[in-house]
């Protein structure tokens, strides 16, 4: 808030610096001896710490990501471990910065499905928008790992293929066609313990897609409603 | 942190300890080899004063100015060098930093003036390091048969032997500044001259109070005279005695320091400074030149106005309940207590107040500094010959700590005043 310095000339006392000075040295002192003998909060909530200091030490002590943060690509998985991606060059399409390359192979033995065969995303090429996720049709792709891409000393090695994207935890929808009409790579048994832990068709916005782990944007908002806000 | 408290005192009683142990068999070396032996112990206490404490203290001050002021600032300061996943401190700064001063690439100035170039960090060094040599470390103790004190040379001239080093450092920051052949090493070197030449008449006269109190120029003798008693229970201390003195002679140390407030030699926001063109560890010489400053404003301020090596509480019991040397080691421990804290002083001021402009440092020395130390010259003049015993210059310096106390006071309750009429001020400072 700004607000007006009242211009006078300096009195006696502050024209004398010393008492000015002993006074400026005594609010030093109390923070060194507050900082010297109070154990630093680590807390990364640095509004919430005990001890005055806002030094967050990065690489052991991160803040944490807001809601709705973009990380790293990955690619979703089914429960038999095969990307839920179908190969249909939606995110490559709508990918501005047209980091997304894919290869699409045919599932032997099936007259529709497709599957990537490749699946590359240059991470150094990446803006981040997070167009890819809301392109795909099958959430099969989304950035809510929560991470950076890690640096390297190579190019090469910010090319990541469906190898290294695949990960996290599986997901199955009612409407996913390999459930519903089954599918040849599939054993039936399969098939139906994929069906019983499919969820069902979205019927409104969720944040789930979107989120870091560890968070939601509804419980947040419940807390908030819940504080009067 | 608390063990660190309870630790470093022991730590400085054994080095003090250890001194007076090696001075007194170095005397008795020299006496046996038919030198006299104040030779063994000054070389005992050039070693063990100058080599060890004071390189050790002021190359620990480099870390110190950077994890304290970090913790005034409430940061966290260095503490990615770590061994084994501690980073003591910042300690391992230290063979960082020496590692890295010893290896950094050599680049000069073309035309540089070479011989003044290479001279001018051995110049500036070389005074601060002396310096220390008339600090009155620790009282006068029988060990081993020998008297030995922890001061490594003991002039009659004490106090003027100071002044005329002091005045030598000068020399080496100008000559930096003009051999370099850079403009703002040359400003900077410029600015020092400037400064130091002025505040060395406010520092030599700040320190004639205190010579004409106790009536002599060697600090040892001055550090002993502060242990007499005034009225039968107040010590002596320079503190009391000549408080304007004090204030005055550590602002004008301070200037002569080259440190902030007074830091507009180096000016690192604006012109770096006199030894911009010094690379590794021509610079590093100049830096440690500054921290022995530190140590050594310390040690003289501690000696001629803190009590010098008296422990002043508690002094009797210690003196008759100790074997003299343990004593003696006690006072020494005190003494280097308190030059050390005397130099975190220094550093929490350097800290809490900003750079004068140069036309303000001018004025403070010569409008305000010199006249208040002509008159504190000619009061304590007045005072000593009027009352021989000190006690009416003490009952004056009591008031002038009062009124200082008393002032701080009320500067301390006039800011929160302040703040709260601030809006008041905004209010009607179109009236005014």
């Amino acid at each position: 808030m700004p607000y007006a310095i009242p211009d006078r000339p300096a009195d006696v006392r502050e024209r004398l610096f010393v008492p000015e000075a002993i006074r400026g040295v005594g609010i030093i002192m109390k923070q060194f001896l507050r900082n010297f003998f109070l154990q630093r909060d680590p807390n990364p909530d640095v509004l919430a710490r005990r001890t005055p200091n806002a030094t967050i030490q990065y690489p052991e002590e991160k803040q944490p990501y807001p809601p709705g943060y973009r990380g790293l690509h990955r690619l979703v998985p089914r429960e038999d471990g095969r990307p839920r991606c179908v190969a249909c060059y939606m995110c490559a399409t709508a990918c501005p910065a047209q980091c997304i390359y894919i290869e699409a192979g045919e599932v032997e033995g099936d007259p529709i499905e497709k599957y990537p065969t490749a699946f590359v995303i240059d991470e150094l090429r990446c803006v981040v928008c997070g167009f890819c996720v809301e392109a795909c049709p099958k959430d099969a792709i989304r950035m809510d790992t929560g991470l950076h891409a890690p640096p390297s000393y190579t190019r090469a090695e910010q090319l990541w293929d469906e190898k290294l994207l695949l990960r996290g935890p599986p997901v199955s929808y009612q409407q996913d066609p390999w459930l519903r009409r089954s599918a040849p790579g599939l054993e039936p048994a399969k098939v139906e313990a994929m069906r019983q832990a499919a969820r069902p068709f979205a019927q409104g916005a969720s944040d789930e897609y979107a989120h870091t782990p560890g968070f939601s944007v509804r419980a947040l908002a419940a807390e908030a409603k819940a504080r009067g806000e | 942190m608390l063990i660190f408290l309870v630790v470093f005192p022991f730590v400085l009683l054994g080095f003090a300890w250890a001194a007076y142990l090696a001075a007194g068999a170095l005397a008795g070396l020299a006496v046996e080899a038919g030198l006299p032996a104040s030779y063994g112990a000054a070389a005992s206490n050039l070693l063990f004063l100058m080599v060890v404490f004071l390189m050790v203290s002021s190359s620990f001050l480099t870390i110190g100015e950077r994890k304290w002021s970090a913790l005034m600032q409430n940061r966290v300061g260095p503490n990615r060098i770590r061994i084994l996943g501690n980073p003591l401190a910042g300690l391992p700064y230290l063979a960082a930093d020496a590692l890295k001063m010893l290896t950094k690439e050599n680049i000069e100035p073309a035309l540089r003036s070479r011989l003044l170039y290479e001279l001018a960090p051995v110049v500036s060094f070389a005074p601060a390091f002396v310096l220390f040599a008339v600090v009155p470390v620790g009282p006068e103790a029988l060990v081993g048969g020998q008297r030995v004190s922890l001061q490594v040379a003991n002039p009659d001239a004490g106090l003027l032997y100071l002044f005329a080093i002091a005045s030598l450092a000068v020399y080496g920051t100008s000559l930096a500044g003009w051999a370099s052949n850079n403009k703002f090493a040359l400003l900077g070197g410029v600015r020092a001259s400037s400064q130091m030449i002025s505040y060395e008449v406010s520092l030599g006269l700040s320190l004639v109070g205190a010579m004409m109190a106790y009536g002599t120029l060697r600090l040892d003798v001055m550090s002993l005279r502060q242990g007499d008693l005034l009225w039968g229970w107040l010590p002596a201390l320079g503190v009391l005695l000549q408080p304007v003195g004090l204030v005055l002679f550590f602002t004008s140390a301070f200037a002569e320091t080259k440190r902030a407030p007074f830091d507009l030699p180096e000016g690192e926001s604006e012109i770096v400074g006199y030894f911009v063109e010094y690379p590794g560890m021509k610079f590093g010489m100049m830096m440690l030149a500054e921290f022995i400053e530190i140590v050594v404003l310390s040690g003289v301020t501690a000696a001629v106005f803190f009590g010098g090596w008296h422990p002043v509480l508690f002094e009797g019991w210690l003196r008759t309940n100790l074997q003299p040397v343990a004593f003696a080691a006690v006072c020494a421990a005190c003494f280097l207590g308190k030059t050390l804290f005397l130099a975190w002083v220094q550093l929490a001021i350097r800290w809490t107040l900003p750079r004068f402009r140069f036309d303000q440092i001018q004025k403070l020395c010569w409008k305000m500094m010199f006249p208040a130390a002509l008159l504190n010259v000619f009061v304590t003049g007045a005072l000593v010959i009027a009352d021989p015993s000190l006690e009416a210059l003490a009952a004056v310096g009591l008031l002038e700590l009062a009124a200082l106390a008393g002032l701080t006071a009320a500067a301390a309750r006039a800011a929160p005043a302040a703040a709260a009429q601030q809006p008041a001020h905004a209010a009607t400072a179109p009236g005014h």
